[in-house]
């Protein structure tokens, strides 16, 4: 048992065996990519791959929260869109300034997220329907809104300031900002109340709920984050590539989850590590760079990223399975 | 009795931090009502589980009809003709009566299910058995000793040749067990072999032919029933002496006052109309049957589920009790009878655990004082005597009776004044029920008051001051601790009610 020896080694045990191993993976992808893909190493494709990566990070950052309650939020893909959408719509239709468009943005996320936690934790709806429904609700709003147009946010020399978020010069800003929030996010869910409730309630909620906590107000506080998130998100997503279309953006729910799964969080809930999700998404992020650099369609990127949530998740039954 | 058709030999089996059976041995002739008594926890399910393969034994043998066998499924087990009628009935409530005997294995007519055959051919066992149940009744309107009758059926149309019966009369009325024994005695004639365990001395002397005894997971003998009497039975599963004698006297001051007062609280069929009144210091003990509502009765106290009416007032102040949190905030905790779904977070440590009900009181601003969380963690993983490597070991990894006390630190910690502990020594070892006893009477002693629910007769004896008796959702009476017998106790658990 050479293996559970390391895993007992005070570092190995901190960092966490899981995400050493996730990020020898990352290295390992970034030097097989550099090898086989002419040009791969270099400035041009990490820029675009971190494009990728923060508005994927800020998703799977908040749906960590709520997979760690056990639950699982669909919506988070279409709701980044809606997001994009109604603000950007604001800015260039209506005449609103940027400021107070990147706000809207993150508001929308919240009032979707209050929408979902509020349907999952005081009516008990299934999550799984809740954020189903609430994907359609995201989609149809945004086209609604917008009257089925596209949106295109301005580009940074015609007042688009927004994008110095992302990156300024060749500095990216965007990787500053996403490690301060995941930073904050992994306090939050391992030093305040609600961190530990929610991880509490998602290993076992009657526990919980018979200790005398408010299970509700918690449990809805943890979808309440993911779409906030996903309003950051959204800023991000516009941020790197302007144009958003109505009627899309479900893909990235599942690579966001995959992100979050692949770092260690278990979709049974009670589990869950921000720095696994962190890795997670670059690695996601890294994996469709390389797939559309090796000349793929991002198409194989869908099959993919969903074989990994497959084996990711069937990795987390075998885990619990052999302990109990 | 006919020759031996199952024999288990050295049967052991380790789980983490229990050596669950230490070389148990184990047989049971054809035509045999064998009993396998021995209390909590001594090893009596395990051994069973052993036999029907929902455990893996990790040494011994176990020979059946003249082979050695091993089985890894009940599946495996039942078509070779050993059941188990358990304990929990394993019923689909929607389905009918047949449907649920034939789950599985459903009589068909091309890809259709056969209902007419199936009905017919259920009726068949229960005329074979005697039992008047229409087999086209779904199984959810039946009374739970009819719905036992049916599992019995059930197991039956396996072909069984050996059954097991845990704890068949637990949850049934008297008549009922008439029944059940009426049943077993033809099952005796046909030459089966049957496995009977039960805790109930009178039931053991009237079936059974012979009993084995155990004791912490050790085989202790096997005595014929006729040529043995109550006490050789009884001696064998105490064995050496460790429990204190029962209480003779109340301990609680004359004069103590009422720190808990319930008046005619109703919830569902289970609870209906109870009053009762708990003093500073006393340990009252709440004791019935399987079912007869004493943890319906505590859950609703203690808003885990919604109540129709009743008053709760603590200390002397009516309180309006509709959630958990409001319980805690009157300063009630509750220790479930079931840890693991509902008092413990495996997956957290024993310090997060402790400070589960009283976060609050752990923040320093906006975050978890983690440091003061594992210094009160420790202190009471001192005081209780908890046996973990360190405050931050995960709940999962310790025994039943450790994770109890850690459970028992949580209400300590919120300091509780008023604490319900529904079966607090279930599944616990016996030298850890001893400390759990211990720690009950120490916090009575400094002015906790503790309602007990138990279904050990010894453990309602030895540890409450005054005895509340339920039955079928009703109280049925209460006995100070001096004029309480056994014998009181079951008359009332089992009285009839109009």
């Amino acid at each position: 048992m050479n293996l559970k020896k390391i895993k007992e080694i005070p570092i190995v045990k901190k960092l966490g065996f899981n995400r050493i191993v996730l990020t020898g993976v990352l290295v390992l992808m970034y030097v097989v990519l550099s090898l086989i893909v002419d040009k791969f190493a270099g400035m041009p494709r990490i820029m675009s791959a971190l494009n990728y990566a923060y508005f994927l990070g800020f998703l799977s950052l908040g749906v960590t929260f709520v997979i760690a309650t056990g639950g699982i939020d669909f919506s988070i893909g279409p709701v980044m869109f809606c997001c994009a959408l109604v603000s950007g719509y604001c800015l260039t239709s209506h005449g609103v300034p940027m400021l107070l468009s990147l706000i809207i943005s993150v508001i929308v996320g919240l009032i979707f997220g209050m929408f979902n936690g509020y349907l999952v934790a005081y009516w008990k709806v299934p999550p799984f329907i809740v954020s189903m429904a609430s994907m359609n609700i995201a989609k149809g709003v945004a086209s609604v809104f917008t009257k089925t147009q596209s949106v295109s946010w301005p580009q940074a020399a015609k007042g688009g300031w927004f994008r110095s978020l992302v990156k300024v010069g060749k500095f990216p800003v965007g990787i500053v900002v996403f490690f301060a929030i995941a930073i904050v996010c992994s306090i939050v869910l391992n030093h305040t109340k609600a961190g530990r409730y929610i991880l509490s309630l998602g290993s076992n909620r009657e526990a919980v709920r018979l200790s005398g906590v408010d299970i509700k107000k918690w449990e809805m506080l943890a979808y309440v984050i993911c779409g906030t998130l996903a309003g950051i998100a959204a800023i991000y997503f516009v941020g790197a590539y302007t144009t958003v279309q109505p009627g899309y953006g479900d893909q990235y729910n599942n690579e966001a989850i995959a992100g979050c799964v692949m770092g260690g969080t278990s979709m049974a809930g009670g589990l869950a590590s921000i720095g696994g999700t962190v890795i997670g998404v670059f690695i996601i992020a890294l994996l469709q760079e390389g797939i559309l650099a090796l000349g793929f369609t991002k198409d194989y990127q869908l099959i993919i990223t969903g074989l990994i949530v497959i084996v990711a998740v069937y990795a987390d039954v075998m885990a619990r399975r052999r302990k109990n | 009795m006919g020759e031996v058709i199952l024999e288990m030999k050295k049967i052991d089996k380790s789980f983490p931090g229990v050596h669950a059976l230490n070389n148990v041995d184990f047989e049971v002739k054809r035509g045999e009502v064998h009993a396998l008594m021995g209390e909590n926890g001594a090893g009596k399910s395990t051994l069973m589980k052993v036999l029907t393969g929902i455990y893996t034994k990790d040494s011994g043998t176990i020979i059946y009809e003249g082979k050695e066998v091993e089985f890894h499924s009940t599946r495996e087990a039942q078509d070779a003709g050993i059941v188990i009628v358990h304990q929990e009935l394993n019923m689909v409530g929607h389905l009918t009566v047949a449907q649920n005997i034939f789950i599985g294995r459903e009589f068909k007519k091309g890809i259709r299910i056969d209902d007419k055959k199936m009905n017919e051919e259920a009726k068949k066992l229960f005329d074979r058995l005697n039992i008047d149940i229409d087999p086209t009744m779904t199984m959810s309107d039946l009374t739970v000793g009819k719905q036992q009758m049916c599992e019995i059926a059930k197991a039956i149309s396996h072909d069984a040749k050996v059954i097991v019966f845990d704890e068949p009369s637990a949850a049934l009325t008297e008549a009922e067990i008439e029944d059940l024994f009426k049943i077993i005695r033809d099952l005796r004639e046909q030459q089966m072999g049957i496995v009977y365990i039960s805790h109930r001395m009178d039931e053991i002397k009237v079936i059974t032919d012979r009993v084995t005894v155990m004791r912490d997971g050790c085989y202790v003998g096997t005595l014929i029933t006729e040529e043995s009497t109550k006490d050789d039975i009884v001696n064998m599963m105490v064995g050496r002496v460790i429990y204190e004698e029962p209480k003779t006297q109340s301990q609680v001051a004359k004069d103590a006052p009422v720190v808990l007062k319930v008046e005619h609280l109703n919830a569902g069929r289970m609870v209906q109309d109870i009053s009762f009144e708990l003093h500073k210091g006393e340990i009252l003990g709440f004791s019935g049957l399987m079912g007869a509502g004493r943890t319906e009765t505590a859950r609703a106290i203690f808003g885990a589920d919604p109540k129709e009416s009743g008053e709760i007032y603590v200390n002397g102040q009516p309180v309006t009790i509709n959630s958990p949190e409001d319980a805690v905030r009157a300063g009630i905790g509750y220790l479930s009878e079931d840890r693991k779904r509902f008092g413990i977070v495996v997956q957290k440590t024993v310090a997060e655990n402790t400070t589960m009900a009283d976060l609050p009181n752990y923040m320093k601003g906006l975050f978890i004082d983690k440091k003061k969380e594992r210094e009160v963690a420790k202190k009471f993983v001192d005081s209780l005597a908890t046996k973990t490597p360190s405050v931050d070991q995960m709940v999962i990894n310790l025994s039943g009776g450790n994770q109890q006390k850690v459970v028992i630190a949580k209400w300590l910690c919120k300091n509780c004044d008023i604490l319900i502990f529904d079966e607090p020594t279930r599944g616990i070892d016996v030298g850890a029920k001893n400390e759990i006893y211990k720690l009950m009477n120490k916090l009575a002693s400094e002015g906790k008051s503790i309602i007990m629910i138990s279904s050990e007769m010894t453990e309602i004896l030895r540890m409450s001051d005054r005895v509340v008796v339920m039955c079928e959702g009703r109280k049925t009476g209460e006995l100070m601790i001096e004029d309480t017998t056994q014998e009181k106790i079951m008359n009332l658990a089992t009285r009839d009610i109009n």
